[in-house]
Parts: C-alpha cells; sequence; structure tokens
C-alpha cells in the first residue's frame, strides 16, 4: 500500500526538471522531498497532484495500486497544500475549508449539518476555531498555512502534498509550525510528501527523506541514515556544513599531510589522489601533539556567540583553510588564540571514490 | 547621558520635510490644476445642462415628448444590449486563454485586441460600409437577399461593436494576469470541475474588474458618434441613436431641444464616472486582500 | 499513455479559438477591406486621393493640432497627476473621478458644450473675444477640442507610476544635496519620462481619429478648419469611396506606427526602468 511514480521524466522546453524519477512513499508515512532550487523536487509534486502531467513515456502514478497518471487533478483525490497558500480571498476561512466539499457533485455531497461538522472538526485540529468568520487578507501568515492544510485534508485525500510548506514564514513560526506538523501527522496519520530546500527541516519532521539533484533521486531513506551514509559528496555537503582535505587514498586509508586516517569503505582501492570530507563537529582540536594522528595547524579566529564555538584554521602543510565546531565548554578548557599553533584530530572521515566534485 | 547638544536645542516648528514643497508652491500647484480642470472640465459639464433648462423644465420635458426622440433613445439601448454582453462574453474568454495559459503569439494577440482603440471612431464606421455597402464586398450579395445592414441597425450595432470591442478584455487581461492560476489550481484539486471553477473561485475574483469594464463599454456603446454616424444614414425615427439626434437638432438651430437630449447622455457619463470610482475602490480593495 | 493535457485549467482551445474568430469577425477581416479596397487603386489615383491640396491641408491641421493638444497635456496632465498624487486638498476624491470624463462624455456631448462655452457669447468666449481670440470656428476651437479629449491620457498614465515611486529615491538626491527643483529635475522627471511619453502617444492617437467632440467647434471651412476624419466623412457622403479609402489607409498607417511606437514604449520602460 503505497503512493508511487515510477519513471517520470518532465521538460519545460530546453530544462529538464525531471529524468526518470522513481519514488515510493509507504502508507503513513511522512516524506520529505529534499534539494536546492531548479533540483525538480516541486514538479514532482505537481505530477502527483495531477497539476502537471509527465512527459509521455513509460511514466506512472499510483495511489494505492491504482494508476491515476492520466486522472485530472480534480478526481485525483490528492490534497495539495500551494507554497503561498493560494487561498479563496473573496471566501472566509470556513467556506475555504468547505469548498472542496462544496463543489461535490450532488450525488455525494455531504448535507450542511455535516459540512459545518467536518469543518469545524477541522478547525479544531488546526487550533483556528476563533478565526473561521475572518477572510484570508486577515491572517498572519503561519494562519493561512494552516487553513491551507485544513482545505486540503478535508476532502480526505489519499495523499497530502505540501510544497515548501513553511517556505514563506519567518524562522521563529517556522520552528513552531513545523513541530505542529510532525504532531498531526502522529494525530492522523494521511501519508503525506512535502516538498523543503531546508535540510534541517527535512532531517527533523521527515520519516524518510529524498534528496533531489537536477531532476534523479539522489538518495533516499531515514534522516539517520542518509546523514550518516550520505551517497555522495552532493548529498554529504547538502546536508550540513563540511571541509575539505586533499589526500591520497590507498587500500582502505587516506593519507592528509603525512597522516593516515582508516575510510574502509575505499578499501581495495589502488593509490590515487582524494578529497576527504570531514565535518565541522568530527575534528577534535589540542595544544599537544597527542597521538600519531594528528595534523598541524594554526589558529586564525575564533567565535563563541552562540550555542556553538567555530574556529577557522589553516593546515601549516598545505595552506587548507578549514572550520572546526566546539562545545562552549571544550572552548573555555581550549582558549584558543590567534595565531597560535594547534593540532587536530579527524574522526569520521569520509572519502567518495568516483567523483570527488561537489 | 543625553547629549548636550539635544538638551539645549532650542525649541522649532517642525522642519519641512525634504520630498515636500513649500506651502506656497503646493498652493500654487494645486490652485493652476484646479483651475485647468475646471475651464476644461466643469465648465462644459456645467454649460449642458444651463443649457438644456434654458427655456424652463416644463420646455425640457417637452423634448422628450418626441417620436423621433424616443425612437432614438429606443435604438441606444437596443445597441448597448446587444453590443456590451457579447463584448463582456469576448472579453472573459480572451482574458481567460491569455491570462491562464502560455502560447506563443499571446504578445501580438493582446495588441490586436487594443487594436480598435488606435482606429479613427470614422474609419472605424467607413470598413463596414467597404464591407457591407451596396458598393461593398458583400453589397450585391446583402442586396440579392434583401438583407439591409449599413443604413440600418445591424451596421450601427457593429460598428459600436468595433469602437468598444477591448474595454472588456483589457480591463480583465492584467487583473488576471496579476492573480495567478494557483487559486483555480487548489479549487481542481478540491475536486472542482472547470465550470465551479469559473464561477465560484476565478468570477468573484473578477467581478469588480468586469463591472469596470463593462461600465465603460457600456458608456461609449451608447455614446459613440463617429463610427455610428457613417454607417446609420441618419433615418429619422428608423437609425438615429441619441448622439446622432443631438447633432440634427443642434444643426437645425434647436440648441435647447440638442442640450436636452445632450444632458442625458451627460447624466449618464457622471453616472458611469460615479460606478466607476465605486467599482475601482471595491477592485483594489480586493486586490489589498491578496494572499 | 499520458493524456495529452498541458494544464489542469480547462478551456484553453475553446476560449483561444473564440477569441480568434471574434476578433478577425470584428476587427481584422473589416481592416482588411480597407487595404483591399485601395489597391483597386492604381498608385497615380491613390496619390491624387493622399495628396489633394485640401487633404494636404486636413493632415496639417489634424496632425498639428493634435500635437499640441498632446504638449499642453503633457505640462497639465503631469501637474494635475502631480497634485492628486503628492498633496491632499478638499474634494481631491472628486477631482480624481471628474478626470476620467472625457472618457465617459459621448463627444458629440463635449462638442456641442466647448462650443457654447467658447462660442463669442459663450462663458468663456466673451471674455477672449475683447482680447481678439477668437475659439470656435477656428483652428485654435480644434485644439481646445483635442485638448479636451486628451487630458485623461496623461494623467491617468503617469498617475500610477507616481504612486509607486519611491520616495526614499527623492530622499537620497534631497539628503546628496540636490535642492527640490533639482531633485524633480534631475530624479523624478527623467523617471517619469517613459510613463510621460506613452501617455503623450495615446493622447495624439486619439486626437488624430478624433471626429465628434470636433465637428461642432471647428466650423469645418475647406483648407482651414476642415480635419482629416472629416474629409473622410465628406467623401463617403459623395459615394467617392475609393477616395475615402485611400485617406483612411494613411490614418490608419499612421495609427498603426503609433500603436507600434506605444508597445515599443512600454516593453521598453518596463526593461530598463524598473526600481532598483
Amino acid at each position: 500500500m503505497s503512493v508511487e511514480v515510477r519513471n517520470v521524466s518532465k521538460k519545460f522546453g530546453q530544462f529538464t526538471a525531471l529524468d526518470g524519477v522513481s519514488l515510493k512513499i509507504e502508507s503513513g508515512e511522512l516524506v520529505a522531498l529534499l534539494g536546492p532550487s531548479g533540483s525538480g523536487k516541486t514538479t514532482l509534486l505537481r505530477i502527483i497532484a495531477g497539476l502537471e502531467f509527465p512527459d509521455p513515456g513509460d511514466a506512472q502514478v499510483l495511489f494505492y495500486g491504482e494508476d491515476v497518471t492520466t486522472i485530472p487533478a480534480s478526481q485525483r483525490k490528492a490534497g495539495f497544500a500551494f507554497q503561498h497558500y493560494a487561498l479563496f480571498r473573496h471566501l472566509n476561512v470556513f467556506e475555504n475549508i468547505a469548498f472542496g466539499l462544496r463543489v461535490r457533485p450532488r450525488a455525494t455531497r455531504p448535507g450542511e449539518a455535516e459540512i459545518r461538522e467536518r469543518v469545524e472538526k477541522l478547525l479544531k485540529l488546526i487550533q483556528l476555531e476563533p478565526l473561521a468568520k475572518r477572510f484570508p487578507s486577515q491572517l498572519s501568515g503561519g494562519q493561512r498555512q494552516r487553513i491551507s492544510l485544513a482545505r486540503a485534508l478535508a476532502v480526505e485525500p489519499k495523499v497530502l502534498l505540501l510544497d515548501e510548506p513553511f517556505g514563506a514564514l519567518d524562522a521563529k513560526v517556522r520552528k513552531e509550525l513545523r513541530r505542529w506538523l510532525r504532531k498531526l501527522h502522529d494525530e492522523i496519520h494521511i501519508t503525506t510528501l512535502f516538498v523543503t530546500h531546508d535540510q534541517e527541516e527535512a532531517l527533523e519532521v521527515a520519516d524518510r527523506v529524498a534528496i533531489l539533484r537536477v531532476g534523479r533521486v539522489e538518495q533516499i531513506g531515514t534522516p539517520e541514515e542518509i546523514y550518516d551514509n550520505p551517497a555522495s559528496p552532493f548529498v554529504y555537503d547538502f546536508l550540513g556544513n563540511v571541509n575539505l582535505f586533499s589526500g591520497r587514498v590507498r587500500d582502505g586509508t587516506v593519507v592528509i599531510g603525512g597522516t593516515e586516517f582508516a575510510v574502509p569503505e575505499t578499501a581495495g582501492e589502488s593509490d590515487s589522489d582524494a578529497i576527504a570530507f570531514v565535518r565541522p563537529h568530527d575534528i577534535r582540536v589540542t595544544r599537544e601533539p597527542g597521538g600519531p594522528a594528528m595534523l598541524a595547524a594554526r589558529v586564525i579566529r575564533s567565535n563563541a556567540a552562540g550555542p556553538l564555538a567555530n574556529l577557522e584554521l589553516v593546515r601549516l602543510d598545505t595552506g587548507e583553510q578549514f572550520t572546526v565546531q566546539l562545545s562552549k565548554e571544550q572552548f573555555q578548557q581550549l582558549q584558543p588564540k590567534a595565531g597560535e599553533p594547534v593540532f587536530v584530530e579527524l574522526r569520521n572521515v569520509k572519502v567518495f571514490s568516483d567523483d570527488y566534485s561537489i | 547621558m543625553v547629549p548636550a547638544s539635544t538638551l539645549h536645542a532650542p525649541r522649532r516648528a517642525a522642519p519641512r520635510r525634504v520630498t515636500a514643497e513649500p506651502p506656497f508652491v503646493r498652493w500654487l500647484l494645486i490652485g493652476v490644476a484646479l483651475l485647468f480642470l475646471g475651464l476644461f472640465l466643469v465648465v462644459p459639464l456645467a454649460a449642458v445642462f444651463v443649457e438644456a433648462f434654458a427655456k424652463g423644465v416644463g420646455y425640457y420635458f417637452h423634448t422628450f415628448n418626441d417620436a423621433n426622440t424616443l425612437s432614438a433613445i429606443k435604438l441606444t439601448f437596443i445597441t448597448a444590449a446587444i453590443a456590451v454582453p457579447l463584448n463582456c462574453v469576448f472579453g472573459v474568454a480572451a482574458a481567460w486563454a491569455i491570462a491562464k495559459f502560455d502560447f506563443r503569439g499571446k504578445t501580438v494577440l493582446i495588441t490586436l485586441i487594443d487594436l480598435p482603440f488606435s482606429v479613427s471612431p470614422v474609419v472605424s464606421g467607413m470598413i463596414y460600409v467597404l464591407l457591407f455597402g451596396a458598393q461593398g464586398l458583400l453589397g450585391p450579395w446583402l442586396l440579392e437577399h434583401n438583407i439591409k445592414i449599413i443604413f440600418a441597425v445591424p451596421g450601427i450595432v457593429l460598428a459600436t461593436m468595433f469602437v468598444t470591442f477591448p474595454f472588456v478584455a483589457r480591463e480583465l487581461i492584467p487583473l488576471m494576469q496579476a492573480q495567478g492560476r494557483t487559486e483555480e489550481e487548489a479549487a481542481r484539486v478540491l475536486g472542482a470541475s472547470g465550470w465551479q471553477t469559473f464561477w465560484r473561485v476565478t468570477l468573484p475574483n473578477i467581478k469588480w474588474g468586469l463591472l469596470y469594464g463593462v461600465i465603460l463599454c457600456n458608456a461609449r456603446a451608447m455614446g459613440e458618434f463617429g463610427a455610428v454616424s457613417v454607417v446609420s444614414g441618419h433615418i429619422r425615427g428608423q437609425t438615429n441613436t441619441i448622439p446622432l439626434h443631438v447633432e440634427i437638432l443642434y444643426n437645425e438651430y434647436n440648441f435647447v431641444g440638442a442640450f436636452a437630449v445632450a444632458s442625458l447622455l451627460t447624466f449618464l457619463a457622471v453616472v458611469t464616472l460615479a460606478l466607476k470610482t465605486w467599482a475601482e475602490r471595491k477592485n483594489a480593495a480586493l486586490r489589498g486582500t491578496g494572499n | 499513455m499520458a493524456k495529452k493535457t498541458t494544464s489542469v485549467l480547462p478551456g484553453f482551445r475553446l476560449t483561444l479559438g473564440y477569441t480568434v474568430l471574434y476578433l478577425s469577425l470584428i476587427v481584422l477581416i473589416p481592416l482588411a477591406c480597407a487595404f483591399w479596397k485601395t489597391s483597386e487603386l492604381t498608385w497615380g489615383q491613390f496619390w491624387h486621393a493622399v495628396a489633394a491640396p485640401r487633404v494636404l491641408a486636413s493632415y496639417r491641421l489634424s496632425f498639428g493640432a493634435s500635437f499640441l493638444a498632446a504638449l499642453t497635456n503633457l505640462f497639465f496632465g503631469l501637474l494635475v497627476a502631480w497634485v492628486l498624487v503628492r498633496y491632499q486638498f478638499w474634494g481631491k476624491r472628486f477631482v480624481d473621478a471628474l478626470v476620467d470624463l472625457p472618457f465617459a462624455l459621448p463627444t458629440a456631448v463635449a462638442g456641442i458644450a466647448l462650443t457654447a462655452v467658447y462660442a463669442p457669447h459663450g462663458w468663456i468666449g466673451q471674455w477672449l473675444e475683447p482680447l481678439g481670440i477668437q475659439v470656435a470656428f477656428t483652428r485654435l476651437g480644434v485644439f481646445v477640442a483635442l485638448t479636451f479629449i486628451g487630458l485623461p491620457f496623461i494623467v491617468r498614465t503617469v498617475q500610477p507610476v507616481l504612486e509607486d515611486f519611491d520616495l526614499e529615491i527623492e530622499e537620497s538626491a534631497a539628503s546628496l544635496g540636490a535642492n527640490r527643483w533639482q531633485t524633480f529635475w534631475r530624479v523624478t522627471l527623467p523617471m517619469l519620462r517613459p510613463a510621460l511619453l506613452t501617455g503623450f502617444t495615446l493622447a495624439f492617437a486619439r486626437a488624430l481619429g478624433e471626429y465628434g467632440s470636433v465637428v461642432f467647434i471647428s466650423g469645418n471651412m475647406p483648407m482651414k478648419t476642415e480635419i482629416t476624419p472629416l474629409l473622410i466623412i465628406t467623401k463617403l457622403e459623395e459615394f467617392d469611396y475609393p477616395g475615402a479609402t485611400a485617406i483612411a489607409v494613411v490614418m490608419l498607417v499612421a495609427s498603426f506606427v503609433l500603436l507600434l511606437a506605444i508597445n515599443f514604449l512600454q516593453w521598453w520602460s518596463h526593461r530598463h526602468h524598473r526600481p532598483v
């Protein structure tokens, strides 16, 4: 039981938005489609909703086994929340939510009492009962987004599709609303796919994350899986800050500045140039050359504002710069000064053997 | 600690903003503008009513107690009643195609729709004479089948349709383009059919703009002179519209009668301006409530 | 096989088809007729029709008076737009609505009203008469009528631009030491130039074809106060259809050129005068 797309491609003139994408969302799952702008994520969402159609070929969109590829949006029963909400400006909140019920053919249209009951239930779910008579122009961005969700849910969709649901909101409302969305999903368990370009948002909210890059799915997995085992330098870079160290790979190890680090995934590879990826929080800084796996560096500047402290360092051998993230405690113990020589230890070093470019 | 300069600054009147003019310049500009508008707009407007009532109220109403005047009024209403709805349907259809879809040649189409505005009214009437007149392209055929278009009501309606052609479309196209299509898409995803989407989402959003276009279209349809003059033939009681009747009375030196009939059109113009201002404000309010 | 649908919104073919059909029937085919009729003339006949002395005199009057009227409106239109946008005064809303009067008032009514006002014994004419200024039944009358009908074009093209005008631009000019007049002349006015040009062209184009408001006030003397549209009507009444059509084609070409100019101006100002 799932919502599935198979082999979907879409071109707009010369521009390839989607290039043979296949994706499966299990029933009741909350999946994030993550990617930079132009990666095709919104196009994919619109194709699932029936707002766009895939290029002719063997593309298929399936809702719970049923092929809906040629079924128009109005009959697909996909709930869609638009990025800028697309609320009907001439209708109040209540009527916006009731719209999908009122436009049903007479035979399946619920009675006035039932419509009222269902809308009120939804208003309660989104905690906006007192605003039923307001018009969209009288609401804040966060409230509009919740109304747009309620409106989509009113038609009891088979899948809920959210296009950048928090994109147009300010940082604080964003955080509140994404916790609220997660809670809502835990309550109603509707199969949900949402598009975002914010990795933090995707990792925090979703059960699984699909990463798109120039019209292809680069990797799909749980937040932990993709964060800990990124499939490509692109994914690695997209999910957080990264430091690059040039070195040489040799059968399960990478040599950076004369020091060897274990990288088991390169076992069996012959001697070649490589770029090693290390996250800023996976670097330990000391004043003493404590062990063998240490690189010599010099402090350029430090910044301790915020919950974590950032150190800018430069490698003494190659002059490459990199960033280290320390906890406040570690920072106070170390008290690094600009220009001071230090030693660093790299952990969780990652090397991608086939493609070094990000 | 408060800076000393702030504490000891002498009290002065609030200085003029850098983007404002000195009061006498301001009042001079307002004065000149109002004088100009007064001389060019208000005085002629007032003159119509003063001249119309020059021989008293009784004589004013006496003017309308005339079969030719009444038939001119009737013809004007018939003409507007045909031309306005047709151009209205056209305007909505054109705006829907242009604003909600992408296709090649859109700019050319918009320019062509605007074309009648840049054609002289006299030429607008003339082209129908060339097409349907006795010496025209279809003239012999029409004569054979005993169909009269030029110097008859159909010609008046056609010429009116031509000169009022762009009003509704050019009002709706930018409005619908600005509104985009996401609200319609939202309606479709929620299960609305094409008609339901149009009636329940698009129409409520454009109703004031549509009304605005219809008002202007109607004012021009009822007041058109040049184009209608060419195709009408000026047959009293048959092919005279109100503006043509004004001309006839005026040329007969029946000035009071001419101004009395003209006052009817002037009243229509004033009502049009009031309605237009009202629709404009409603439209602005509706636009202001966008997401 | 996917259905060949490009949009979820229905009715594209129906509405576009209807648009093109209706446009062709009402506008394009009749207009084409004028050119078809002209093609029946030889080049010599055409030239004789469009370049006769009486016709040339009418061009001079039509183009000249239209140009001067548009120029007058350029100045007063900008003034009215400025006053309506920048200042507050009693009755402003009424004045704003009044500006559209020439759009709403039928041209024939405007014609007889202006004639009554500017005739030698009219409300304004009686004051000009002792000064030796005759308006009605002279070229000046043509100019007055064309100024009347062209006024809203400039006001309505400049007004929205002035409303959206970012005051910070004027403030920055002032902070750089420009006085109020320098700011207006060097900063504000250049930014209004595309709108002014568009408005001017619109008013000029409208005046060129105007008939109803002019015929009453002009007196219609051949060679002196006869405008080109009137000449077309005269020829039609004499059943000289080829002659009328030839002059009409000249007018049509002039209006198409102006229409192109307006489109170009709008495209150009859109491209080069976006706020930064």
